[in-house]
Parts: structure tokens; sequence; C-alpha cells
């Protein structure tokens, strides 16, 4: 069942299409944090960082911190708590996986092999995982060349230690792969790819709201909660922790997020009639 | 002593309401081996429903489908077991029609060769690399029914796999079926093509509103009834001179 899922994912075009967005995505926000941020700093381009004031955000890429934050292959968020294109499009090519069958038929023929339908959710979260974390290696491959090649340019040291850009790219490769996981069980139940696609971005863009909502409510303390929503822990898993929350349990809490999803989308579908 | 062989398909009164509404009403009939069975009955019968329900696609709310023995949800490898076609298959219009196949034969756990095999058996070895989007209706048809033979199966449960297809190939079809069945191999073949159904089945089932209202030998439709099935049908059905 793995091998018939990872075929039916690379032979459509939506696999693609949501890696290539997510690469571009990638790319364009990396130029942005590691090229034209410091360009602006610098006044190379722009009026100049006096003149910008607090609207420039301080980036020094000298730092070690920096260069890992800009090591992020879902794309730094600036700290400002935004979606990038990329987490947006991983999310994406989990959902288009998991509504293709509903959408095309060939949920039928999936079950008809494999009756017992949670096998059937746990071959597809297996082959979109896969697909996932080849895309993410690939994602963290070019965010580390894009930081690698804007630090030559400026002959800016690379300070970053070794072990340190390796388990931020792992962890990357991971969220990442959790994060299409729980897209791939947000289209199974859903069954629509509108609806799917919807939901999902619709979340997305609603976290920061609901943390920053949640934030003036608690009187201008970041509500701890709003820590374990998906691209808050996504992203603490990336940086090995943030806040009050610690790497290691923001992997767990993700991976536990990741199972809940899959299990709520192995019982509708062993529910449904197809 | 041995165990009785099982019959290939039995199905005992099986029954699904839809919002309060029966679909399928007590539905009882048996496929026996090396017997072709037509389904047959008016649009809304119910028959793709009693399908879906057999195979377990649809939940029952009563009633029991054996296949092979078991109920197809605890078959083992139903694929290599019973081969089905519904809805032209399901085809994915970006993926060829050998890339569907061969994701098929992943699921069925059979060898690749055997993809080969069946879409030279259909007559789609030219077109299988063209992709699904670009078939006609009877090209999806001959994919969907090569998809059913991969696994090699000693059932066939076919709705309608006639739609579509040219007069050759609704030819290939009907003797390749006759020849499943003579090989000891037993169909349930849905279709409103009663000609069809005359020349290759044994048995015949018709279904109106839910329910099973004939079952009966093919020999004894053509005895009893003006030598035609369509004579048959009409009067059970109690549809003649009506235009539904």
């Amino acid at each position: 069942m793995f091998r018939a899922e990872i075929l039916g994912l690379v032979t459509t075009t939506a696999t693609k299409v949501a890696a290539a967005v997510a690469l571009l995505g990638l790319v364009l926000t990396q130029l942005v944090f590691v090229v034209l941020l410091p360009a602006l700093a610098t006044g190379q381009v722009g009026p100049g960082a006096e003149a910008l004031g607090d609207d420039l955000p301080v980036v020094d890429l000298t730092a070690a911190a920096t260069q890992l934050d800009a090591l992020s292959p879902l794309g730094t968020t600036l700290g400002g708590g935004s979606i990038g294109l990329a987490l947006v499009a991983i999310v994406l090519l989990g959902v288009l996986a998991g509504t293709s069958d509903d959408r095309h038929g060939g949920i039928v023929g999936a079950v008809l092999a494999s009756p017992r339908r949670s096998r059937v959710v746990m071959a597809k979260a297996a082959a979109v995982g896969a697909g996932a974390a080849a895309v993410g290696i690939v994602l963290a491959i070019v965010s580390l060349l894009t930081l690698v090649g804007s630090l030559a340019l400026t002959a800016t040291p690379f300070t970053a230690a070794t072990g340190a850009v390796v388990a931020t790219s792992a962890r990357g490769v991971l969220a990442i792969t959790c994060l299409a996981v729980v897209g791939l069980a947000v289209g199974i139940l859903c069954r629509s790819q509108l609806t799917g696609v919807l939901v999902m971005i619709g979340a997305l863009v609603a976290e920061p709201i609901v943390a920053a909502v949640a934030q003036l409510v608690g009187g201008g303390a970041a509500a701890s909660w709003t820590q374990f929503l998906p691209v808050s822990l996504a992203q603490s898993v990336i940086h090995g922790g943030a806040g009050t929350v610690s790497g290691g349990v923001a992997i767990a809490a993700l991976l536990a997020l990741t199972a809940v999803a899959l299990v709520a989308a192995s019982i509708a579908l062993s529910r449904r009639d197809v | 002593m041995n165990e009785p062989t099982p019959l290939p398909l039995e199905v005992r009164g099986l029954r699904k309401a839809h919002r309060g509404r029966p679909r399928v009403s007590d539905v009882s009939f048996s496929v026996r081996p090396g017997r072709v069975v037509g389904l047959l009955g008016p649009n809304g019968a119910g028959k793709t429903t009693t399908i879906r329900l057999l195979l377990g696609l649809v939940s029952r709310d009563g009633g029991d489908a054996l296949v092979l023995g078991a109920p197809y949800r605890e078959l083992v490898h139903p694929a290599q077991q019973v081969g089905v076609v519904l809805d032209a298959g399901g085809l994915h219009p970006a993926r060829t029609g050998r890339q569907h196949l061969a994701i098929a034969a992943l699921r069925a756990g059979v060898g690749a060769d055997r993809v080969a095999a069946v879409l030279a058996e259909v007559g789609m070895s030219q077109d299988a690399d063209r992709r699904a989007g670009t078939y006609s209706l009877g090209m999806r048809q001959r994919i969907a029914i090569a998809a059913a033979l991969l696994g090699e199966p000693h059932l066939l449960v076919l709705d309608e796999p006639a739609n579509g297809l040219d007069p050759a190939g609704m030819h290939w079809l009907r003797q390749r079926l006759r020849a499943f069945a003579a090989g000891g191999g037993a169909v349930l073949v849905s279709s409103h093509l009663l000609s069809d159904i005359q020349e290759i089945a044994d048995d015949v089932i018709v279904i109106t509103e839910g329910r099973v209202v004939a079952e009966t030998t093919m020999a004894a439709v053509l005895a009893d009834h003006t030598g035609t099935l369509e004579g048959y049908y009409l009067e059970v059905t109690g549809t003649e001179g009506v235009v539904r």
C-alpha cells in the first residue's frame, strides 16, 4: 500500500506544484531575510536604517542565533508570527493528497484493495510523510545554500555551529513532515478539495490572530496555550523551543497533534460510505 | 470431512435506507461458480446500492453479504479474489492508464508484469501512456475492466461495464465474461443492455424499488417469454409502455 500511495503521490500535478511553490516561497522569504533586510539596514537599498526607524526589523546576520533562524526550511517568521508561503504550500500538499482520491473516485479502488480503511489512511500518511520529508530536506539544503551564499557575498563569517545547523535542519524536516500529514488528515476529513484548502488556510491565517487576541485579553502576556497551536508548535520545534515550551515538549506536542489528526481521519474514513 | 466450498457471492436480507427512505429492502440472492448473473432493474432500483453494500463500500442497515464465504471487509487479499468495476474506475485525469494500473497492481499485491498483460487484454497497450484526462468514456471503461482483471480474481462484480464501449469492445467483453465463467469464475453484472445480458447471463435477478422481484435462469426466461429477456423484464418490472 505504501508504494502504491507513493506512486499515486508522484504522479499527480498537485504534489509537484505544491513542492515547487514551497521552494519558491522559501527562496523569496530567505532572500528578504538574508539579503534585503541587511541591504536596507546599510542603506544599499532604500532610505537607510535611520529613515526607516522601528519599521526595519533588526537582523544581525553575524549572530549565530540569527543564522540558525534563517535556516528554517519553512522560512523565517521575522519574529512576527506571520505564515510563510512555504508553510502554506507544505500544508496544502497534504490537503490535496488527502482529497485527490475523493475528488476523482480513486478512494473506491483504495478501500476495495484494503477494506480495513485505517490501513489506507496510514499508508497515505506514510507516503505523504516521506514525500514531505524529501521536500523538507530540499528546502533545508536550499535554505542553507541561500544563507551561505548571502554571507559570502557580504564577507560575513558563518558562526553557527555545525551541530546546531544539522539539528535545526533536521527539526525543520520533522516539522514539515508533521504539518503535511496534518494537512492530509484534514483533507481526508473534509473530502472536498475546496473545503479542505479553505479550512487549512483559514486555520493558518487565524492562528496569529487568535494568539494576538489571547495576548490582549491576557493583559499583554502571551497565553501559554497559544504556543501549542500548529504553526507556533512547528516554529518551536524548528528553533528548539520557544517561550515556556521546550524543544522536546514542542516535538512531543506536534507528534501528538499529528497522531490525533490521523486517528480522526481513520475513524471518519472507516465510518463513511464511499 | 472437507468444509463445503463457499459460494462466490451470497446475499441475505440486505437492507439499506437513506434518510428514512428504503433503498434496498430484504435483498437476497446468490452467485454460483461458473455462472454469469445479470442484475437488472430500472434506474434508481437499487442495483448500484446493492453492489456497494455487498462490497462494504456502504454500511448496511441489516442482512449479510458474503463474498467467498466472508464479508468483503474481512477478505485478506480482496483484489486477488474479487475484480470490481464501478464508475469507470475512478481515474485521476493527470495519470496515464499505465500509472493507474501500476498503482492498482501495488495495492492488489500483484506483479508489475500483470499491468502489461491486462493492458494488452483490453486493447489499451497503445494508449496506455496517455493521460486519462484525454481518454474517452470507453477507454476509461477498458482501463477499469483491466484493473478488475489485474488480480486474476475468482469473482467479478461489474456495474454497467459496457458503458461507453464500442461494438468491438462490447463483443470482447461478452466473450471475456463467458470465458471467465467457463473457467469456473463467477460474475455479477448489472446492465441496462438487455440484449447483452441475454447473450451472456446464465441467471437473472431483477430489482425494482429496492426489492428482488424475480430471480430465475436465463433458460427459463427464454422458454416462457417469447424468447426475449426484454419481454420478461418489462413484465416483471411493470414498465411496459412506461417511459422513465
